[in-house]
């Protein structure tokens, strides 16, 4: 493995773990602050159980989060010193307010963690939201510096250099809004029905039914409204696509030849060399409406780029394929979970806490795929139509053995905190409540 | 507003250097401590350092993003070069974020307790050592800087700038820094009881300090370290080393008189005299590389992208630094009158 491929899959490798972390800090908070209101409203003792518990959770993820997060701030700088050198400057201001957010954040989490009994109740509920709010917001902000590699402004680029840098028109990118808002309903959807779904399976396994139903209601609902929600943000992200980085739009849709009133492919199996999509079921005119919102528009083909410039088609295909799949069937689960407060009986049925039990993962493969076809369809570009990845990465040697380290220790963490959630659980099974 | 980014630089250097400093300090002492004492140790660190213990290590971030935004070829430098040592400081900083959120988050507390501890204990050390190396590098005079890989080989790039007897020692004498500040943290949160446990871990701690700080001038000197024979030419530098010296005594008394405030007051004043003297030494030349010098003031931003950083630092400036001040006044981090 050459050096530029070992730095691409050390930043896929801990990207892919960083966001799993970033979007449970950001996420789980809120669960915890709904838990958390109930308790002062009802004073019920197994809210409070249960907001202390997610509030464990929320301390493990916010603190695994942040120091992948560090490594990353690194890394990009390690990993892509050219890249850093000349759009550093350009994307600062994201970074930088993400920075002051994640801050916020920091100080409220240290009011919230360490607040109880010590600080007035009220004060101390609201030192949770501002936790909250400052993870979102500083994962919208972060948000804006990717969607800047896929439509770099505010600057001109004249002979291979950057001049007249504007850091406000480059913040304010087109892609920004798009983007952060299908990012921001992914990581409540995967966190809403990942939660919901360890705590369907603590029901399905009948341990402490009453506490795991509350737990399940609060992470599901906000689960199941960004689901729903889900494919109106992931329509104007096509749409968007479709005019910005056509050649993305077309190597998700394994679409090879420009046409009018192109079909749109669900499934199927690439062929790169002969450029087909066989095994395929194809809906007519379906990608020229979602594109353009119109049946007979032209949609580019791969064709129409020079072959350099395509990034690889498979891996966008399917991963494209498995989010708008998984997205769709944990929409139908959303309606599911709204249909079952109407019919009580549901809730006593075992197959339907066996089912959100199995749908827990699923939110999390959604997301890290569609981030696969963000990345991965921009390539061969880091900055789109800018600056080729090949000409970023670092010219230090030996990248592949740095993979390893990473690989080494992101696995041993992540088996840590897996084990670690795992006893997390267990201590609330436990009869007693205090 | 260059001088604003600068100040803000600065401001992170020193809070990360004297907070994150305490906090991996914290690990160091628990690691040269008694079984005993350990726990105690532990109990305390985790009831003063707890609340603010994120916050602490947030500065770095600062740091970097102020450096890639602001300065992005002198940033540059630092990650191409210095790419093996700051990976190791990660591949620290990481294992000790997650051995500490371990420690207190576990569920049960059962014997997974004693592998968390030894991986928060080892990482506090290594961290602060790897840090201390990669300031080392800077000055060390051994960093290559060049366009021509073909040239050199990868451990005359990549290897011999961060390890050399220089960088060692800066290394060491960084995560001798980080012990007494932990030490002299710990004296105003012990009970009378424990107090003279911390009393004589501070004087410890003070004299590894000043003879390690001995060990690197000379070591510098007897090489012909640039940084090092300039350092103690440049009479202002050397005043601040001084000065640093002298603030000793106080502090003595201040600890004997269990003046708490006061006594934190001087170490981190101690410190941060130190770090001065060496970043004002060259400055604004921050790396001494044996072919060339950098000069920060000179890699900044073109002007519009300094303003929206100046701008942006302001504002959230704003926004964290009382947020920070009342986080550590309600969990009695500082105290604005001695009482």
């Amino acid at each position: 493995m050459d050096n530029l491929d070992a730095a691409r899959l050390q930043m896929a490798f801990t990207l892919i773990f960083h966001i799993v972390f970033a979007c449970i800090g950001m996420v789980m908070p809120f669960f915890m602050i709904v838990a958390h209101k109930k308790w002062l409203n009802t004073r019920d003792l197994v809210y409070l159980k249960l907001t202390k518990s997610w509030q464990k959770g929320v301390a493990i993820f916010f603190v695994v989060g942040a120091v992948s997060g560090t490594a990353l701030s690194f890394e990009l700088g390690l990993l892509w010193p050219e890249f850093m050198e000349h759009a550093g400057p350009i994307i600062g201001m994201p970074f930088s307010l993400e920075g002051a957010a994640f801050f916020v954040e920091a100080i409220a989490l240290g009011f919230y963690l360490y607040g109880w009994d010590k600080i007035p109740e009220k004060f101390h509920w609201f030192t949770g939201i501002i936790v909250g709010v400052s993870g979102v917001a500083s994962g919208i902000l972060v948000v804006s510096a990717n969607a800047w590699m896929n439509a770099p402004t505010g600057f001109d680029y004249i002979n291979g250099e950057f001049f007249n840098i504007d850091p406000v028109k480059a913040f304010l990118n087109p892609a920004w809004f798009t983007q952060a808002l299908h990012m921001t309903l992914a990581a409540f959807t995967a966190t809403g029905f990942a939660v919901a779904g360890i705590h369907a399976y603590q029901i399905f396994r009948r341990r402490h039914i009453v506490l795991h139903k509350k737990a399940f209601k609060i992470a599901i609902t906000f689960g199941a409204v960004a689901a729903i929600l889900q494919p109106i943000s992931g329509d104007l992200s096509a749409k968007d696509i479709a005019e910005r980085q056509p050649v993305k739009l077309a190597a998700m849709e394994a679409h090879y030849h420009t046409q009018k009133g192109a079909p749109l492919y669900i499934g199927g199996i690439v062929n790169n060399e002969k450029q087909e999509v066989t095994h395929k079921i194809e809906i007519p005119k379906a990608l020229s409406f979602l594109a353009f919102g119109d049946f007979d528009a032209e949609v580019k083909g791969l064709n129409d780029f020079p072959e350099d410039e395509h990034p690889n088609v498979a891996i966008v295909h399917y991963a494209f394929q498995i989010m708008v799949g998984i997205g769709t069937l944990l929409l139908l689960a959303g309606l599911l979970f709204f249909t079952s407060l109407f019919k009580k009986s549901w809730w006593k049925s075992r197959k339907f806490w066996l089912l959100f039990a199995l749908l827990a993962p699923l939110g999390f493969v959604a997301l890290e795929a569609g981030w696969i076809v963000t990345e991965v369809g921009r390539q061969p570009w880091i900055i789109h139509k800018i600056m080729k990845t090949k000409d970023a990465v670092t010219p230090m040697p030996g990248m592949i053995y740095s993979f390893h380290l990473y690989v080494g220790l992101y696995t041993i963490l992540t088996i840590a905190v897996t084990w670690l959630m795992g006893r997390q659980i267990k201590s609330l099974n436990h009869p007693n409540l205090s | 507003m260059l001088y604003v980014v600068l100040f803000f630089l600065m401001v992170s250097l020193l809070l990360y250097v004297i907070l994150a400093g305490a906090d991996f300090g914290a690990g160091i002492v628990e690691l040269f401590s008694t079984k005993k004492n350990q726990q105690l140790t532990k109990k305390t660190i985790y009831r003063v350092m707890g609340p603010v213990w994120e916050a602490n290590h947030i500065w770095i971030i600062i740091l970097v993003v102020i450096l890639w935004v602001g300065f992005p070829k002198f940033y540059n430098v630092l990650v191409v070069y210095l790419h093996i040592p700051l990976t190791l400081v990660l591949l620290g900083i990481t294992m000790r974020g997650v051995a500490f959120v371990f420690r207190h988050y576990d569920a049960f507390k059962d014997r997974s307790q004693i592998l968390y501890d030894w991986m928060f204990r080892i990482s506090s050390l290594i961290t602060p050592i790897f840090l201390g190396m990669t300031a080392g590098a800077m000055f060390s005079g051994e960093l290559i800087i060049t366009e021509d890989y073909e040239n050199y080989s990868f451990v005359e790039l990549f290897i011999n700038p961060w390890f050399n007897g220089f960088s060692i020692l800066v290394g060491v004498f960084f995560a001798a820094l980080c012990t007494f500040l932990t030490s002299i943290l710990l004296i105003g949160e012990s009970t009378a009881t424990n107090r003279s446990v911390y009393v004589v871990k501070s004087e410890k701690a003070t004299v590894a300090v000043v003879f390690i700080g001995f060990i690197l001038i000379c070591y510098g000197f007897y090489h012909e370290v640039a940084f090092v024979t300039d350092f103690i030419k440049n009479p202002i530098t050397l005043g601040l080393v001084v000065l640093s010296a002298i603030l000793i005594f106080p502090l003595l008394k201040s600890i004997k008189k269990a003046k708490k405030v006061r006594t934190r007051f001087l170490a981190g004043l101690q410190v941060v005299l130190i770090l001065v003297a060496a970043f004002v030494t060259h400055f604004p030349v921050l790396i001494m590389a044996s072919n060339t010098q950098v000069d920060l003031l000179a890699s900044a931003s073109p002007d519009k992208v300094i303003q929206v950083l100046g701008i942006s630092l302001i504002i959230g400036g704003a926004v964290i630094l009382p947020g920070l001040f009342h986080l550590m006044k309600s969990f009695k981090m500082i105290k604005v009158f001695e009482g």
